[in-house]
């Protein structure tokens, strides 16, 4: 048998030969252990490779960056003021010392939570004819600042609640099959496709059933020992208003990047800093094909 | 996709006046961002550095936007870019010395501290990567981290794909080599899976 050159090889590990090609050194390597060795090795080396490397696309990006992607310049301004991370430890003690202060918290999110569907499919009757013309304009907004809210609220009680949040359908075992039960109560064009983000370190909790732009969507919640993160959810629902990209607001205290893509409505939130979430919002669009 | 974010308690206001076009252009350029710092960190090495690369490959993308063929690859065309700007550096500064003169503690020789953390393991990888020369590494990164075909890598760089082979063959064989004569391939394996 013939010895083949080590380009040949790394061509053969690399899917880059021609049937006839890749058969001569399938035949080298069942006749030469040596050969053998030597693919183990190339193998081995660049899987460590794509390793070394693979740690960047889970890192968030600098403002500076996306700046420069978009053409804009930058303004130097007040520093961010976001919000220490609360370990859960610490969140649990809140809860329990403040529940005067929870309580209401809780029952204006339930206000928010039932009211906001009705703001949501009421707020066009309500408007005088002679803004008839931007109704549809305002609706949205009207509609985006009802849902953010509530998103951010259920940020909240999830953080607030410590290691045992409120969820409708825990990750106990199979991550696949918590998000297929969640996605059961969901209306049809709402269900939700798989999803990974334990590259970014983000332990997936369970769901929960909430409401958004007035219709049923689910809360996936998920749990980081990275301080930088910290917790996220992510809101999937069903939407019928125009696509929207990314958009980036902050209501109380929390950051949200929210979206709309071919009938879906998508919100991140968390207190991780704003170049996490574009990062993850990337991963998520990507996965999702939701961009 | 476009990150038109409002950045209420951000520390940057963003200032732009773009059309429509330029502002789709740049949700391109945003959903490559990752990939492109990735691919700027393997050839440039230090972070501040890739980060430069890549907002100057920016720029020039925006600059050149019009000559960007709708249905090629755009990823391929901003790793291009970013090929392209690096090596202006990389003859500028000089900062590459002759193939094969290489600093001697990096050809496996003692190192003061043992490795024994798996992100060290990896940190290893990457200073063997620093260690190939310029164009060896862009075929490597091109075809091995970012997943190019040879034709695509070749491309990019604007070499004949054996061009493309026979720097890829060499750049695999040298990081081989590097990392076997460091510690052991496989030990470096176990290292940067237990992280």
């Amino acid at each position: 048998m013939q010895r083949l050159g080590d380009d040949r090889l790394i061509a053969y590990l690399d899917g880059e030969l021609e049937t006839a090609q890749r058969r001569e050194v399938e035949a080298w390597l069942d006749a030469d252990p040596a050969a053998r060795q030597q693919l183990a090795a190339l193998a081995d080396s660049t899987h460590l490779l794509r390793l070394a490397y693979d740690e960047v696309l889970h890192e968030a990006l600098p403002d500076r960056l996306i700046a420069a992607a978009r053409g804009e310049t930058i303004e130097a301004q007040a520093p961010a003021r976001i919000l220490p991370f609360k370990g859960r430890a610490g969140a649990r003690t809140v809860t329990s010392n403040r529940w005067w202060i929870a309580l209401p918290a809780a029952a204006s999110l339930f206000g928010l939570v039932v009211g906001g569907g009705a703001v949501y499919l009421g707020i066009a009757k309500l408007l005088p004819d002679n803004v008839a013309g931007k109704r549809p304009a305002v609706e949205a907004a009207a509609a985006n600042g009802a849902w953010l809210d509530n998103a951010a609220g259920y940020f909240k009680l999830f953080v607030n609640a410590g290691d045992n949040p409120a969820l409708d359908v825990a990750a106990t075992g199979d991550p696949r099959e918590a998000l297929q039960k969640i996605s059961q109560t969901l209306p049809q064009e709402g269900r939700l496709p798989e999803l990974n983000l334990k590259p970014w370190g983000l332990s997936f909790r369970g769901a929960k059933l909430v409401v958004a732009e007035g219709r049923p969507a689910a809360e996936l919640v998920y749990t980081t020992d990275n301080k930088a993160i910290g917790p996220l959810t992510l809101i999937i629902g069903s939407s019928k208003l125009p696509n929207i990209s990314p958009t980036f607001d902050r209501r109380q205290d929390v950051n949200l990047l929210y979206w709309r893509h071919e009938g879906r409505a998508y919100a991140l939130v968390g207190q991780a800093e704003i170049g996490y979430l574009w990062g993850i919002a990337n991963d998520v669009a990507w996965q999702l094909d939701a961009i | 996709m476009s990150f038109r974010h409002g950045l209420a308690g951000s520390p940057v206001r963003l200032v732009s006046s773009r059309d429509p076009a330029s502002i789709r252009f740049g949700d391109q350029l945003i959903a490559v961002l990752p990939r492109l710092r990735r691919f700027a960190r393997g050839l440039a090495g230090s972070v501040s550095d890739a980060d430069d690369l890549v907002q100057a490959a920016c720029e020039r993308a925006l600059a050149r936007q019009h000559q960007f063929q709708e249905g090629t690859r755009f990823d391929s065309w901003m790793f291009r870019i970013v090929q392209t700007i690096w090596i202006d550096l990389v003859r500028s500064r000089d900062v590459r010395k002759e193939e094969g003169d290489m600093p001697e503690e990096r050809l496996g020789s003692d190192e003061p501290v043992r490795r024994v953390e798996a992100r060290l393991a990896l940190a290893e990888v990457r200073r063997a990567v620093d260690l190939l020369p310029p164009d060896q590494r862009t075929a490597l990164l091109l075809v091995t981290v970012e997943g190019l075909s040879y034709k695509e890598a070749a491309e990019v760089v604007q070499v004949p794909v054996g061009t493309i082979m026979s720097r890829l063959a060499r750049a695999r064989m040298a990081l081989q080599a590097q990392l076997e004569a460091g510690r052991g391939v496989g030990r470096s394996r176990t290292d940067a899976e237990a992280r």
